[in-house]
């Protein structure tokens, strides 16, 4: 194979392609759904103001209570507001289908609500355009467009027939108009990371290169991405007898990997893994933790067990002679107990879901569209598991100030003070809230969430490498006529 | 001469394969819906099951103190569904069904989210509404990009010319041929949803396919329209797909960004820390005022005087987180009026775009718009008062939580009436499908 002859047919390919006025037409149609998609991700990722804002009024009036119990300050709580990730400007991901606010409390794990499904009409439902969208579903038809006759209508009105006579391979021909196409889905693509590191660079934060990791592995896959789909075409066109039929095939393949499998199969996988409803999560939690141990049951064995051992430590007879405050021991006891029950069965559901999703995430081995999208979500961090990190870390920042509270009651409220928590009289010092520190969220780092993408992964390059063999392979056998 | 046409087409790849791909993928969808509703039942189902056991559990541990009680008490809102909405799940998967709330600060337990895979939200529902909206069309696109075309790519057009009477009689009659066996086969799927989900054949459900049938000969004019421009075939079914693109991807798409960041909300965050600032901060003041602020929306209760400032009370409790509700109704009002004009103007936009107008007809039509759910957030907040106004004077006067009838208390209903607006459901549909009529028309002339 020599080098000058497939830059040779790859610049004829290309100066065919730039003969046509379409060429100039799909360009421009790209730029324009750029522009819409980039002012998209921008006004959804702007609503990060909002979100430190808020984040911001619920630390104020946090730390501006005065002295207080401390259980009033585990029931006046706080909030998590999700901050969106830099790079979900470029992928949405499942962003418009994850809850936005979650209030934090003592001994209540709340839902995270207000999620921009929840105020959305049914229009969302067609998807969203996002600039990861147009690359992983318009992109694919352009290539399929401008490629699919590329070697049969040679073949047809006996051009090929020359260059074979005129001392061109079967294999520098193919690699050569695949590098071509290639050169041309390259001009999609640049605009749309140029536009990504702009705004990247415009929005920038001092998170130690990381966003930077992630802009060059977006880069990488789009591009592996554009390759496969034009060796795809190259493949698809020598093999048909009509342009017509390449076409045709094309579509069609488009059609069922891009509109009709995901959702028939995330269907079918919600089908055979059906998840529980609110209440019977909820009442699970709840007869579990009675189970093991109400804490305000004043008469629960568990807890009354619990008492008397301490008493027997403590060589005391009740617990008003105790060192510390029994009311604050037994809640931090309570919500140890059922913080661990709500975490099982939240993880159970998490795992539910995990199942659900298993057959679409299978399913990328073959469908190079589904993998692309993983991984693009993950990079982005606006995949499944990004959010249930959130949610993990919002709930861990809960237990942490429900059980400070607790601490925090055991050490400065007066022993013979056991129950009720309102009034002047039983307080500890303001000077406490603002010594706990605010919820602060950190987004899980490249290489753990693309560890969960290990299906994705090995389709993209099992992509590549089956279809660069493929190609080779045709090139042996492949016909003139 | 009709008859072959029919048999001609019956054994081609295309309808072979199309045909079996919307039957099965119909199957699917109406299996989904089936699942949609049963779990949505059962969820029903549980919550009146469980609030006899609720209410009788808590009234064990706490008859000596109904304050304390009703902290404890949920009460049960059902919204309730119709069978049409397993054919068009809408927005219904992400708003619960079902509100259990205390007669404490409304806010703070309205909006809890259900329980939902936000992957599967994701990838959306594949239900017969998405079928209608999105693969009827691909599958005429199939039937017809080459209704003509392939006549001429296999030479047969000259015959055409020369046997038969009219050009456009012949494309007429093949395009009729497809256009049987398509509508033969949404009906055949609409009677099996039907049968199978229990759906009574009453004027919801035949708007419904009105829509559907009104939709997709939308889908066959526009596609005839590009096919009688005489083109091949390459070009036809690359203008009709682009078409589809625009219709069914790009537009909506583009519509739903432009409205969501256009007019983000905000309010519900800010309402959120309003209700909880409004409640809890009454803690740390004078019960007196607390109360006489609660009285201010309340004066039926101001005979029930104020109590001393030391020490616990349930009249200053429950003034309290009423008060909360007070705090965030401004900014619940205008949350409220922003997903209202949200609403408004992808109705408005929807009503030139087919695609749009038909998904939105479909989901208002089987309750599962967004209107339906701020409907019953509304219909929540009502409730919550009557719940209210009955338990405050019974709580106020400490009467024994024995004396109150808890049979009266089982879960109640939101019923689903709505007028159809028959011309406001098709018009727009008919009217964009005759503008195209009429420009193709010229366009041939």
């Amino acid at each position: 194979m020599r080098k000058g002859v497939l830059l040779l047919i790859a610049r004829q390919f290309l100066a065919n392609v730039f003969k046509s006025k379409a060429i100039y037409l799909l360009i421009g149609m790209m730029v324009i759904l750029l522009f819409y998609a980039a002012l998209s991700g921008k006004g959804y990722h702007d609503q990060n103001h909002f979100r430190t804002e808020h984040q911001e009024i619920a630390r104020k009036s946090w730390e501006d209570n005065p002295d207080k119990h401390p259980h009033r300050m585990a029931h006046f709580g706080t909030f998590a507001f999700r901050l969106k990730h830099a790079l979900s400007v470029f992928d949405f991901g499942i962003e418009s289908f994850t809850g936005n606010a979650v209030f934090l409390e003592a001994h209540r794990q709340n839902m995270v609500n207000f999620s921009e499904a929840s105020f959305s009409t049914g229009l969302l439902r067609f998807g969203e355009l996002s600039m990861a969208m147009i690359l992983q579903t318009i992109l694919p038809l352009l290539i399929f467009f401008i490629g699919y006759a590329s070697i049969v209508s040679d073949r047809a009105n006996g051009t090929l027939k020359i260059l074979l006579t005129q001392g061109a391979s079967w294999k520098e021909i193919l690699l050569g108009r695949s590098l071509g196409l290639f050169i041309i889905a390259c001009i999609f693509i640049l605009p749309y990371l140029l536009t990504l590191a702009t705004l990247l660079f415009s929005e920038w934060h001092d998170s130690g290169g990381e966003e930077w990791t992630r802009f060059a592995l977006v880069t990488f896959f789009y591009l592996l991405y554009a390759i496969i789909l034009c060796f795809v075409t190259i493949i698809v066109s020598a093999q048909s007898q009509l342009a017509k039929n390449a076409l045709v095939k094309l579509l069609g393949i488009w059609l069922l990997l891009v509109v009709l499998l995901p959702k028939t199969s995330q269907a079918i996988g919600s089908y055979f893994y059906p998840s529980p409803t609110k209440l019977t999560f909820r009442s699970a939690i709840e007869e579990e933790v009675i189970q093991n141990g109400d804490s305000h049951n004043p008469n629960d064995p568990f807890f009354n067990s619990l008492r008397d051992s301490v008493l027997n430590v403590h060589q005391v007879k009740s617990v008003e002679e105790l060192p510390f405050n029994y009311g604050g021991f037994i809640m931090g006891q309570g919500e140890k107990l059922s913080a661990k029950i709500y975490n099982k069965h939240h993880n159970r559901l998490l795992i539910n879901y995990r199942n659900q999703n298993s057959l679409t995430n299978w399913l990328s081995i073959i469908n190079p569209y589904l993998a692309l999208k993983n991984i693009s979500m993950t990079l982005c961090g606006t995949d499944f598991e990004s959010y249930v990190d959130f949610q993990k870390q919002s709930e861990n920042y809960r237990y942490l100030l429900a059980q400070k509270m607790n601490e925090l009651q055991m050490k400065y409220i007066s022993t013979g003070h056991i129950s009720g928590s309102e009034g002047k009289v039983h307080v500890v010092n303001r000077s406490e809230w603002k010594a706990f520190p605010d919820f602060d969220y950190h987004y899980p780092t490249v290489v753990s969430g693309l560890r969960n993408e290990i299906p994705s992964l090995l389709s993209v390059l099992g992509w590549f490498l089956l279809s660069i063999l493929f190609l080779f392979r045709l090139s042996k056998k492949a016909k003139a006529l | 001469m009709y008859l072959f046409m029919f048999k001609q087409f019956l054994r081609t790849k295309t309808c072979i394969f199309g045909l079996s791909i919307v039957l099965l993928l119909g199957l699917v969808s109406i299996l989904v819906g089936k699942q949609f509703l049963v779990r949505q039942e059962k969820a029903i189902d549980e919550v009146i099951e469980k609030q006899a056991a609720h209410i009788e559990r808590n009234l064990d541990h706490h008859s000596d103190d109904i304050g304390l009680l009703l902290y404890y008490l949920k009460f049960a809102l059902v919204n309730k569904a119709t069978p049409l909405a397993a054919l068009s799940i809408g927005q219904s998967d992400v708003h619960p069904k079902v509100q259990r709330v205390k007669i404490l600060t409304l806010e703070g337990q309205k909006y809890d989210s259900d329980l939902v895979n936000p992957v599967k939200l994701l990838y959306g529902n594949l239900d017969l509404g998405f079928l209608i909206v999105n693969v009827f069309p691909l599958l005429i696109i199939a039937f017809t990009y080459n209704l003509r075309s392939e006549e001429v790519e296999s030479g047969t057009w000259r015959f055409v010319q020369v046997m038969s009477r009219s050009r456009f009689r012949f494309l007429f009659a093949k395009l009729s041929v497809r256009a049987v066996l398509l509508f033969s086969a949404l009906i055949l799927l609409f009677m099996l949803a039907s049968l199978i989900l229990g759906i009574p054949w009453n004027d919801p459900f035949f708007a419904f396919l009105l829509t559907a049938v009104f939709y997709l000969i939308f889908w066959f004019v526009l596609s005839y329209g590009v096919v009688s421009l005489g083109r091949n075939s390459n070009f036809n079914a690359l203008t009709l797909l682009a078409l589809w693109l625009c219709l069914v991807i790009l537009l909506p798409a583009a519509l739903n960004n432009f409205v969501n960041t256009r007019h983000p909300i905000p309010e519900a965050f800010s309402s959120m820390i309003k209700q909880r600032n409004g409640y809890h901060q009454k803690w740390d003041t004078n019960k007196r005022k607390t109360l006489e602020a609660f009285y201010a929306r309340y004066p039926q209760f101001e005979s029930y005087g104020y109590p001393p400032e030391e020490g616990f009370n349930w009249r200053w409790y429950y003034a309290m987180q009423h008060l909360g509700d007070e705090a965030a109704l401004e900014t619940r009002q205008l949350m409220q009026e922003k997903v209202a004009l949200r609403e408004k103007i992808s109705k408005g936009w929807a009503r030139f775009v087919p695609s749009l107008h038909a998904q939105l007809v479909l989901n208002d039509l089987a309750g599962t718009n967004l209107s339906n759910y701020t409907n019953f957030l509304d219909e929540t907040d009502r409730f919550h008062e009557r719940m209210r106004l009955f338990f405050y004077p019974k709580i106020f006067s400490e009467v024994n939580a024995r004396e109150i009838n808890w049979q009266e208390f089982s879960p109640e209903y939101v019923a689903y009436n709505q007028r159809i607006e028959w011309q406001k459901i098709l018009l727009p549909l008919l009217i964009v499908t005759l503008l195209l009529i009429v420009v193709s028309r010229r366009r041939i002339q």
